[in-house]
């Protein structure tokens, strides 16, 4: 189903925290609300699922109003950061919940919750409390209980956070396996970069309760429309520095981004710095250079270059992929 | 800590005798007969108990209708209060309406107020609503009294319960009442526990009320039952008013025995001294 | 528009209506009642209006023209149905028709005239004397001793003893037996010496009280936070019980320890002393007594709350000052007691408001005594209207006396509302649904 949010403000008494955002998710379509903490996407995701009033603007779900509807009229199941499974509940009693509450017949809904439990893959655990469950395990009840309602929507509250690095990429794919077996619209917030890149198709990055940019991952960093978003995505992040530092004079142009894999020796030797800090990754080596100017740029090279601390190196940069910067931060 | 910790322990020691003989002889003297200007029991008895099973002079009434009517009153006034303070706490914990701000400041405000000094006035009301004597009269100003501490308390239980768990719930397409009876409730269970317990204590323990509302021997509470006997001054049987005493306190000793950790969570965050 | 929450409301009701009649009425009442009269001879609801000798008195008093007084004691006889009926009762109805014929409602100002007219009768003459005499007193009508419920029937009557008509409001408010509003219990609180008197006992009180709550609820905490778990819970347990046990039980366990029979004195008796009553022997005993009763159960909340605090004290930084080579009673000093002044503020605050207006311990242990040494203001205001032994509870006064408590009371707990920053606590709902 297609959702459309369409010049939605939100304010907290005086201050408001969103104002006139606009956004579009299409039917199938698996998206991020991006962003550092405080810039407005959890407040947006509760907004749509309703726990949130929505103060101005529009909420189409498949082009109907529901601004107006309360949180239980809008069928969008939600999967919270810490889980919120019900404690004094069994992980079967959790999953049933939502039908419970729809008052569905016994049967159909111990068939329901077999098959979301089978899909979640815990179908061996129906019996236990969550106390009783690792972080991974409550994850997918969660997922299994906002699922067997069969919402329009799936919406994702920093799902991963919670989790340690190696459940982190196990459920990252377990969640877009889940989202495109069923074929639902999903939004996913976040913080992490990686977490949004890898698992959705379009991107909303937002700051300071605006979306600055809505696109699909590949294009949003190679292609970022301000210096925010070219910064904010990439790890190593970008560096920026002035025309001068790389020799360059254009007009209109304020500063220049270089990603750490468009700086090294495979770019030329034209720009000339001394290693100031060396972080060994082990398939790849993470250098900071500070050229003539004082200005430092990053690179990221394939391990076993052998350059150590300190050393002079003249590396270049691909010039194809400079990013330009106007006055406003805006890319040229 | 280091180890040198017999001074301490001898200084309290000192300090808690006298509560130690206190309660110590309360047991004792119940229970045993002493020559007088003397400490040292010399026999077993249980004629002190005999209030149980025939009619004392000195106290007018019958205990076991005391007893009745303080259990009944306790039990009363607890149940309504943790009632009406579960949905009122959770209505200023959770919910959103009209004026909450306000209400919640009137909570506030009135949780720490002294309610004894609007006795004076309850007294005059229930005389002109004809409640004046009567036990229901005497629950149910006690319960009002109670009310603003009960709902302050379980609004305190409701406050640690995780937003989450709420918000799943309005998510799953659950009412707040719903969410309310089968997601929340079970969260509070301890809270209401112990304030169910706090409540019944606080019953069981009242004196001014039943003393000032309900003086007459119909509407007899145990309280008012002991303080009748003591405050007849003629002749002071001290060892028939430990045994009547003990009887007395036996339940609320039992119920701190066994629900200490309950009722610390209340006392603890304590408000009226 | 905003949907409204109605089931907020819904559940908030059932509290507010109790609230409102029981908690909210009584503190608006006791502002009402601390200007009436209200009393045990006025009664609660209301009254009639009746002269009687003490009204007639109260009049004189008052400077009442003796020969009103005179024509309101005197009353007449009027031949009237009740009068009437009364005769044909008493004697025939012959008897009664016959005057009804003559005198129908004929007044007469003198006994005399009245008799006369029953002895002349000229069939049913009544002529035995004792009988007139009796038949006479049928018809005597007069407003003394006669309960009107009306106040319009009151006047009536009153017009009819030939009253003058300018007196007459004064009459009719020395007769009301209800009560009135007055500002009389005001004045005689500023002006009786014994006012002084409890506002001082009150202040000694709750001074040494909380003084005493406040530093042997900190002695108890930390004595017992140093002891090994398993004494410091034992401790904390049996300080726990003058809070717990049931405020007559534990006065009653005092009163056996101190009086002539109990402990204090058989112990004293052993060393060769005379038993005495160690609670009531002097004032200073008084004082005493209630001071460690009352201060025993405030301890325990003190030792309860300081306990927690303490605890929550980081050890590393108890820890520090060990290796530091600081003495317990240095840490005491300069690490335990300075974390736990808001604690003590806290217990300051709630316990000034509750002792200032608590009765309940001094009531059973003292009971105000020996004399008046130890009577508190919210005692007084019990004894004033509650319970004394004149028989008169004189609730109006009572009511004002409670009247400075309450004020006093919602002034303190607007004052910890700001203080303690209570606004915090009024964050808005997550879900705004």
């Amino acid at each position: 189903m297609q959702l459309d949010l369409i010049n939605f403000t939100k304010r907290f008494g005086d201050t408001t925290v969103i104002e006139n955002m606009s956004l579009s998710v299409h039917s199938g379509e698996m998206i991020a609300l991006l962003g550092p903490s405080g810039c407005g996407k959890s407040t947006t995701l509760f907004a749509i699922c309703g726990i949130h009033r929505i103060d101005e603007g529009q909420l189409m779900f498949g082009g109907k109003d529901v601004a107006h509807l309360p949180s239980q009229a809008r069928n969008v199941g939600v999967v919270f950061q810490n889980y919120a499974l019900y404690p004094h509940m069994t992980v079967a009693e959790n999953i049933v919940f939502p039908l419970k509450v729809q008052k569905m017949n016994r049967t159909d809904r111990e068939a329901m919750v077999r098959k979301y439990a089978e899909l979640v893959r815990i179908d061996a655990l129906l019996d236990r409390r969550p106390a009783q469950l690792s972080g991974g395990q409550q994850q997918r009840v969660a997922l299994a209980r906002a699922l067997v309602r069969q919402p329009d929507f799936l919406l994702l509250d920093e799902p991963l956070a919670n989790l340690d690095a190696k459940l982190r990429l196990e459920m990252r794919s377990e969640i877009r396996r889940l989202q495109q077996e069923t074929g639902l619209t999903a939004i996913l917030v976040t913080h992490d970069q990686v977490e949004a890149m890898s698992m959705c198709d379009r991107i909303a990055l937002m700051n300071g309760g605006r979306i600055v940019q809505y696109d699909t991952p590949t294009a949003m960093y190679e292609r970022p429309e301000t210096a925010f978003v070219a910064g904010f995505l990439g790890n190593p992040p970008i560096s920026f520095l002035s025309g001068s530092g790389l020799g360059l004079s254009e007009a209109q142009v304020a500063q220049y981004g270089v990603r750490p894999e468009s700086f090294g020796p495979q770019f030329g030797s034209t720009l000339s710095g001394r290693v100031t800090f060396v972080e060994t990754q082990g398939r790849e080596d993470l250098f900071d250079v500070r050229l003539t100017t004082g200005e430092i740029l990053r690179s990221i090279q394939p391990a076993g270059s052998g350059i150590r601390l300190a050393d002079t190196v003249n590396w270049g940069v691909a010039h194809d992929k400079l990013l330009r910067f106007d006055q406003n931060g805006q890319r040229i | 800590m280091p180890a040198k910790n017999w001074p301490i322990l001898l200084l309290l020691t000192v300090v808690t005798l006298p509560l130690l003989i206190m309660c110590g002889y309360s047991v004792i003297d119940a229970f045993t007969d002493t020559a007088p200007g003397s400490l040292v029991p010399t026999r077993f008895t249980l004629e002190h108990f005999r209030f149980l099973w025939e009619p004392v002079a000195e106290a007018r009434g019958s205990i076991w209708v005391a007893t009745a009517n303080t259990f009944v009153f306790a039990t009363t006034s607890a149940l309504v209060v943790t009632m009406v303070s579960l949905t009122a706490g959770y209505a200023l914990s959770r919910l959103n309406f009209p004026a909450r701000g306000f209400f919640l400041a009137g909570l506030i405000v009135l949780h720490a107020f002294p309610t004894i000094t609007l006795i004076i006035a309850i007294f005059l009301i229930l005389q002109m609503l004809g409640l004046y004597d009567t036990l229901i009269g005497v629950i149910v100003v006690k319960t009002a009294l109670e009310l603003p501490l009960g709902i302050w308390i379980m609004k305190g239980f409701y406050d640690t319960v995780p937003w989450e768990i709420e918000m799943a719930g309005v998510q799953d397409g659950a009412s707040r009442a719903t969410v309310w009876w089968y997601l929340v409730l079970p969260q509070v269970q301890p809270g209401l526990m112990a304030l169910i317990l706090f409540s019944f204590l606080s019953g069981w323990s009242e004196y001014i009320l039943p003393q000032v509302l309900a003086p007459g021997s119909d509407a007899r509470v145990l309280s008012t039952y002991l303080s009748s006997l003591i405050l007849d001054d003629t002749k002071a049987d001290f060892n028939l008013f430990k045994a009547v005493g003990l009887f007395y306190a036996t339940p609320v000793v039992v119920i701190y025995l066994l629900f200490q950790k309950h009722l610390m969570n209340i006392y603890g965050g304590g408000t009226k001294g | 528009m905003r949907r409204i929450n109605w089931l907020g409301l819904a559940f908030l009701s059932p509290a507010l209506v109790m609230v409102t009649l029981f908690f909210l009425l009584p503190v608006v009442l006791t502002g009402f009642f601390a200007f009436t009269n209200m009393s045990t001879a006025t009664g609660v609801m209301g009254g009639d209006y009746l002269l009687n000798t003490s009204t007639l008195r109260a009049l004189a008093d008052q400077g009442l023209p003796k020969e009103t007084l005179a024509k309101l004691e005197a009353g007449g006889y009027r031949v009237d149905e009740a009068g009437l009926a009364a005769l044909a009762a008493a004697t025939s109805p012959a008897t009664a028709d016959e005057l009804a014929q003559l005198h129908a409602g004929a007044e007469f100002s003198d006994r005399r005239d009245m008799e006369r007219a029953l002895k002349d009768l000229r069939a049913n003459a009544i002529r035995n004397t004792r009988d007139r005499k009796a038949a006479t007193e049928l018809f005597k009508r007069s407003i003394l001793n006669e309960r009107f419920s009306e106040e319009a029937a009151f006047r009536a009557a009153l017009s009819e003893t030939g009253t003058r008509p300018e007196l007459s409001d004064q009459i009719t408010e020395a007769a009301f037996t209800g009560w009135v509003w007055t500002t009389d219990n005001v004045k005689l609180l500023f002006a009786l010496p014994s006012t002084l008197r409890y506002a001082a006992n009150t202040l000694l009180y709750v001074t040494l009280t909380l003084a005493f709550n406040v530093g042997f609820g900190l002695f108890l905490a930390i004595t017992t936070f140093y002891l090994p778990k398993g004494q410091g819970a034992l401790f904390r347990a049996i300080w726990f019980l003058p809070r717990i046990l049931p405020p007559v039980l534990y006065v009653l366990m005092w009163r056996w320890f101190t009086w002539d029979t109990g402990f204090l004195s058989t112990v004293s008796g052993y060393l060769g002393m005379s038993p005495k009553n160690w609670m009531l022997d002097t004032s200073y005993h008084a004082w005493t007594a209630v001071v460690l009763i009352n201060g025993f159960v405030g301890a325990s909340m003190g030792m309860i709350i300081f306990s927690s605090a303490i605890r929550a004290i980081p050890t590393s930084m108890l820890h520090a000052s060990e290796v530091d080579g600081a003495s317990r009673w240095q840490q005491v000093r300069w690490i335990i007691v300075p974390q736990l002044a808001w604690p003590i503020l806290f217990i300051t605050c709630y316990q000034t408001l509750s002792l200032l207006t608590s009765f309940e311990y001094i009531l059973l242990a003292t009971d105000g005594g020996p004399g008046r040494s130890t009577e508190v203001w919210s005692l007084a205001a019990y004894h004033t209207a509650l319970s004394n032994y004149g028989g008169n509870l004189e609730y109006g006064l009572g009511a004002s006396f409670a009247l400075v408590l309450v004020v006093i009371g919602i002034g303190a707990s607007l004052i910890y509302f700001r203080l303690f920053n209570f606004k915090r606590l009024i964050t808005k709902p997550l879900i705004e649904g």
